[in-house]
């Protein structure tokens, strides 16, 4: 039977500092709650605003897909593996960090904020070499479509393990669809960028989250126009490799 | 100054840099002494030498590295706990410390 684990977004960690707001669905950084560690390979999922030309200054990462979807504005990206780029909204940005890279990240505007999703997976292997690649997002005008862009076989290369699929799309209200696991044992975590939907007859709101165990397929409808959800499919162990 | 409460910690990696920033990050927590070893020869040294409540395996650190790890815990009948440290900055170190340690609050 699918077990349900909601994530709401009042019950989220929050972090307000005057160069950064984050909502944390799961524990980072001050947040620590032992009932939020993540949801299998996912770990971290940071709703994240940064005010005008703020950000976060070159710091290290190893070992982690860290994953950043720009909502609102833009994000200009650096890294010491000679990477440097701008991801807009409606690009999507994977930095496999792997044995190691120091990145910034900062808000590209000077006074416009700019909201983004960052997302940090489990690597299926320890200290492979550091990448990063820049992609888009499906386009928003292709309404009632749930797109995979982050897996493998993805159109941009865009893949962090060989079972983890990120998929995205944008619905007219009352539209009906199921997802359907691609590999069993996997989880999926979906989460409402925007507008509400019903997911296996449960209410989700803007910005709530749920992690499903247990389940080969979920029937979702979507409440009002415009809606936007994120669905991760991800292995439930970490240590799970193909 | 040492605090009685402070967790004495060795982080293992083979990425000076990175290592020099997670050393920072360490000792400037007020509970916590954070020392470095850059590889597992040192590492290891370091285990027999020193008591250590966790040791943070973090960029570099192979899987059998950590094998190795482990067989000093045990070899040496210490009660140090092994972590493997990812993401290789502030976002999960404090909260791999405090599940570790089962701390609501360090």
């Amino acid at each position: 039977m699918a077990q349900y684990i909601y994530h709401k977004a009042d019950t989220r960690g929050h972090d307000h500092h005057e160069w950064l707001d984050s909502k944390k669905t799961f524990s980072f950084g001050d947040y620590y709650n032992p009932e939020r560690m993540g949801f299998g390979a996912l770990r971290v999922l940071n709703d994240d605003t940064l005010p005008g030309r703020k950000g976060f200054g070159s710091h290290p990462h190893d070992n982690m897909e860290i994953i950043s979807i720009p909502l609102k504005g833009s994000l200009v990206h650096e890294d010491s593996v000679g990477n440097k780029a701008i991801a807009a909204t409606g690009s999507v940005q994977v930095m496999h960090a792997g044995s190691g890279l120091f990145h910034s990240e900062y808000n590209n505007s000077v006074e416009e904020e700019a909201e983004f999703l960052q997302i940090w997976i489990y690597p299926e292997d320890l200290n492979t070499s550091p990448r990063y690649t820049l992609g888009v997002l499906p386009l928003i005008t292709d309404v009632d479509v749930l797109h995979t862009f982050i897996g493998p076989g993805s159109l941009d290369g865009l893949t962090v393990r060989k079972d983890t699929w990120f998929s995205y799309g944008v619905f007219s209200s009352g539209h009906t669809f199921n997802y359907v696991i691609r590999k069993a044992a996997n989880g999926i975590d979906v989460f409402v960028i925007s507008g509400s939907f019903f997911v296996d007859g449960k209410l989700l709101s803007q910005r709530d989250g749920m992690g499903i165990r247990n389940a080969t397929a979920i029937d979702i409808e979507t409440l009002g126009a415009e809606a936007r959800l994120l669905v991760i499919e991800i292995p439930m162990d970490i240590h799970d490799q193909n | 100054m040492k605090q009685a409460t402070q967790l004495q910690l060795l982080a293992v990696g083979y990425d000076t840099a990175m290592m020099e920033v997670i050393e920072r990050l360490l000792n400037s927590h007020a509970d916590w002494k954070g020392t470095v070893a850059h590889s597992k020869q040192e590492g290891i040294e370091k285990m027999k030498k020193n008591r250590y409540d966790a040791v943070l395996l973090c960029a570099g650190v192979t899987a059998a590295d950590e094998t190795a790890f482990r067989a000093t815990v045990e070899e040496e009948g210490l009660t140090t706990k092994i972590i493997r440290h990812y993401g290789g900055g502030s976002g999960l170190l404090e909260n791999e410390l405090r599940a570790a340690f089962n701390q609501s609050g360090l």
